[in-house]
């Protein structure tokens, strides 16, 4: 790595306004530098170290609107879209509960199995009554399994609320680029709409699953069942299809999102609410991944509450991913954490300085 | 060296301003001049961002490039705070030195 070019990389993380500003003074003391001995990979990360220092503290950035909504702008989409890109891991990575005890498996009649009657499956073929002529009770669920039931339902609710917050922020910014003047206005839309375009394709395919695979069969004992129409081929593939498109249209409506809201040139009162958005969501994804936390404590306790006494035991089929996924997770809501805050401060800049 | 498990003690804004009210300075004569008077070797990273600061806070000016080199100098507010900090900590330093003597150490 000659040391220009280290040193022209690391400038290139610098945001243009900085480069424009200090660019060749920069090359110009690092030149000098590397002449008397300071290698290139010292220069390079002194270099980085600072880019990061200007990006999420914006010292010596010139007052202008231009520069600053964009900043703001910018800060939004780092508040929001690490949401975007771990929660529905979190969904994803609890996967299906299921209760036991000693008697075997527990099934429950309510919406959680905290508060529900839970009550031992039959396991040949008849509900084993008690003398009351009633199916015989589970033993009650460990506290500690109680509140990791408890944090998933929460887990569920910030996940939907936080939807709903995400998608009026969403209108809000496909209105706000519909009414600007900028010559790109369309182009921008198309990234906006991405979201949108990823959901049809995702229907389109489905719908399609759905035609082509078969809904009547042929039963006969001891035998697979007999597909009498559709194509089972096609409906397979078709499966694997929906998986792909549903994950690449994920992962490139987030970068689409992102492009959209560095480039929107939105107006100011859209600009404050997408600060409201920003922060609203990097409060409720902290609330859902300390939920998620709770979860997999509450599951790790369980096993220790368990064995002092006769418990019924609450698993979830991926609740091993929990490590490595709060690792992520906690990085994700520091990096929404910080993109909330640049937000708040740069609109206090526009709303005080530049408006 | 003891005073390494202190932590850093200078705080690269200070060193600037210091460096600055020596007389007008480019980027590397800067470095060149805290390097001299306290150890501290700074990259043009952590300069600039101290740099942009100051100027931002008008602590500094720039003055017509020389080429790719910009020279900076101090302005009064600068002047004004670089006394203000410096007073506090020459009084911290006078009440350090004073418990020290009286500990014999």
């Amino acid at each position: 790595m000659t040391r220009a070019f280290a040193v022209e990389a690391a400038l290139r993380c610098y945001p243009t306004w900085w480069q424009v500003r200090y660019g060749d003074e920069v090359r110009s003391v690092a030149d000098d530098l590397g002449t008397e001995g300071r290698t290139a990979k010292r220069l390079a990360f002194d270099l980085v170290r600072g880019a990061i220092r200007v990006r999420t503290g914006p010292q010596g950035m010139p007052k202008v609107y231009r520069l600053w909504a964009k900043r703001t702008r910018l800060s939004i989409a780092v508040a929001t879209l690490p949401w975007m890109l771990g929660a529905p891991f979190v969904v994803m990575a609890m996967g299906s509960s299921s209760l036991h005890s000693l008697g075997g498996k527990v099934i429950y009649d309510g919406f959680t199995p905290v508060g529900s009657r839970l009550q031992l499956l039959p396991t040949s073929g008849h509900y084993p009554l008690n003398h009351s002529g009633f199916p015989p009770l589970a033993p009650p669920l460990t506290v500690a399994g109680s509140i990791a039931a408890c944090a998933v339902l929460g887990i569920a609710v910030l996940f939907f609320v936080t939807l709903i917050v995400l998608a009026i922020g969403w209108s809000r910014l496909t209105t706000g680029i519909r009414h600007s003047s900028s010559s790109q206005r369309r182009n921008v839309m198309l990234l906006a709409w991405a979201p949108g375009f990823a959901l049809l394709a995702d229907i389109g395919v489905f719908v399609t699953q759905t035609l082509v695979r078969p809904s009547v069969y042929r039963l006969s004992t001891g035998a697979p069942a007999v597909p009498l129409n559709g194509n089972p081929a096609a409906a397979h593939a078709l499966g694997v299809v929906l998986a792909i498109v549903a994950i690449v249209g994920w992962l490139v409506s987030i970068l689409c999102v992102a492009a959209a809201a560095k480039q929107a040139e939105i107006a100011p009162s859209d600009l404050r609410f997408g600060r409201t958005v920003s922060t609203t969501v990097a409060a409720l994804f902290a609330l859902l991944v300390a939920a998620y936390t709770m979860w997999g404590i509450g599951l790790i306790m369980q096993a220790r509450q368990a064995a002092r006494g006769t418990f019924t035991t609450i698993t979830y089929s991926s609740q091993g991913l929990w490590l490595p996924m709060i690792l992520l997770l906690f990085v994700l809501v520091a990096l929404s954490a910080l993109g909330a805050r640049a937000a708040v401060r740069s609109w206090k800049v526009i709303s005080l300085e530049l408006i | 060296m003891a005073s390494k498990r202190l932590g850093r003690t200078q705080d690269p804004t200070i060193l600037v301003l210091t460096s600055l009210s020596g007389g007008p300075k480019h980027g590397y004569a800067v470095i060149k001049d805290i390097e001299s008077m306290s150890g501290v070797s700074f990259g043009p990273g952590t300069l600039y961002g101290v740099l942009a600061r100051l100027e931002e806070e008008g602590m500094i000016e720039p003055l017509p490039a020389q080429g790719p080199r910009r020279p900076y100098r101090i302005t009064a507010t600068g002047a004004a705070a670089l006394r203000e900090r410096l007073e506090v900590t020459v009084k911290v330093a006078d009440v350090a030195f004073k418990r020290l003597g009286a500990l014999g150490a």
